[in-house]
């Protein structure tokens, strides 16, 4: 009895390791949001597409989505990827969505980017900001010499 | 002396750690040059056209962002060299390549091969791949329960 309790990991508390297992679970969901949701926007347009179309936001979409798979393994490892996300749809709101939402000077793709967009303020909860914090700010780099 | 010795390994070997200094320092290389090769489109940000689409533009400034991290975290921020190495690949095998052999393409198409597809190469070289078979592929999976 006390075997098997101590086998399992709580799931709200982190316990013994960086984040409880509650976390990791967001942040698989969260991964598998972006499977689920750029498969179905993205890959099509990649593999079928105009013969001139430049295809550049399709392939670094494309590719969020290919690394997402990564994601459901790794959640903490690919953690990156997430801040990425966050960082470039943070930017595109300040620098173009709310801009452009008060002026009224929109381009013709603002309706459907700004929606797709803005869904990504989840990622603010998503994100372990405690863990972030300590890999990315407070622990040491690498090493430099 | 000996101690010195064992505590720091050629710079051309791993030793003990995960990856040489050599490594190290040729993916600080690549942040760097990330960082000033994309700070004009960091610019950009603050002085576009009222109604330019700008997700491009966003994602480009995500990326030099996560370089900045790159610097000071070159191993943990692998990830975001994977997905360089992914996207421009995703673009140059269903985009780029298609475009140049038929000869039909976007307006963009040779800046563009110039710019995204040249790149690989350098992901190829820079990237730590036995880093990534051990943290990405052999490692077992975040825990589950």
């Amino acid at each position: 009895m006390t075997a098997a309790v101590s086998a399992s990991t709580p799931l709200v508390g982190p316990g013994e390791y960086e984040v409880s297992l509650f976390r990791l679970y967001v942040l698989r969901a969260m991964y598998l949001v972006l499977v689920v949701g750029l498969g179905a926007m993205i890959v099509p347009e990649i593999v079928d597409h105009e013969l001139t179309s430049r295809g550049v936001i399709a392939s670094l979409l494309g590719a969020v989505w290919l690394l997402a798979f990564l994601g459901l393994r790794y959640p903490l490892e690919m953690l990156p990827l997430l801040m990425f996300e966050l960082a470039w749809k943070a930017i595109w709101l300040f620098a173009y969505g709310l801009p452009q939402w008060s002026s009224g000077q929109r381009p013709a793709t603002f309706a459907e980017d700004s929606f797709n967009i803005a869904f990504g303020v989840v990622l603010l909860f998503v994100i372990p900001w405690r863990y972030a914090w300590r890999r990315f700010v407070a622990r040491p780099g690498a090493r430099w010499h | 002396m000996s101690i010195a010795a064992a505590r720091s390994p050629r710079f051309w070997e791993r030793g003990d750690h995960e990856v040489s200094l050599a490594r190290i320092y040729a993916i600080r290389a690549v942040s760097l040059l990330g960082v000033w090769g994309l700070f004009s489109t960091v610019m950009s940000l603050f002085d576009h056209a009222p109604d330019d689409r700008g997700m491009i533009k966003a994602m480009v400034s995500g990326l030099w962002v996560m370089a900045i991290i790159g610097i000071r975290y070159p191993l943990k921020m692998v990830p975001i060299l994977l997905f360089e190495l992914v996207w421009k690949l995703l673009w140059l095998i269903f985009f780029g390549i298609p475009q140049w052999w038929t000869g039909i393409g976007s307006p963009r198409l040779q800046e563009d091969l110039w710019s995204i597809g040249a790149f690989p190469i350098v992901c190829v070289l820079v990237i730590p791949w036995g880093y990534v078979w051990r943290h990405y592929v052999k490692e077992p999976a975040e825990r589950w329960r």
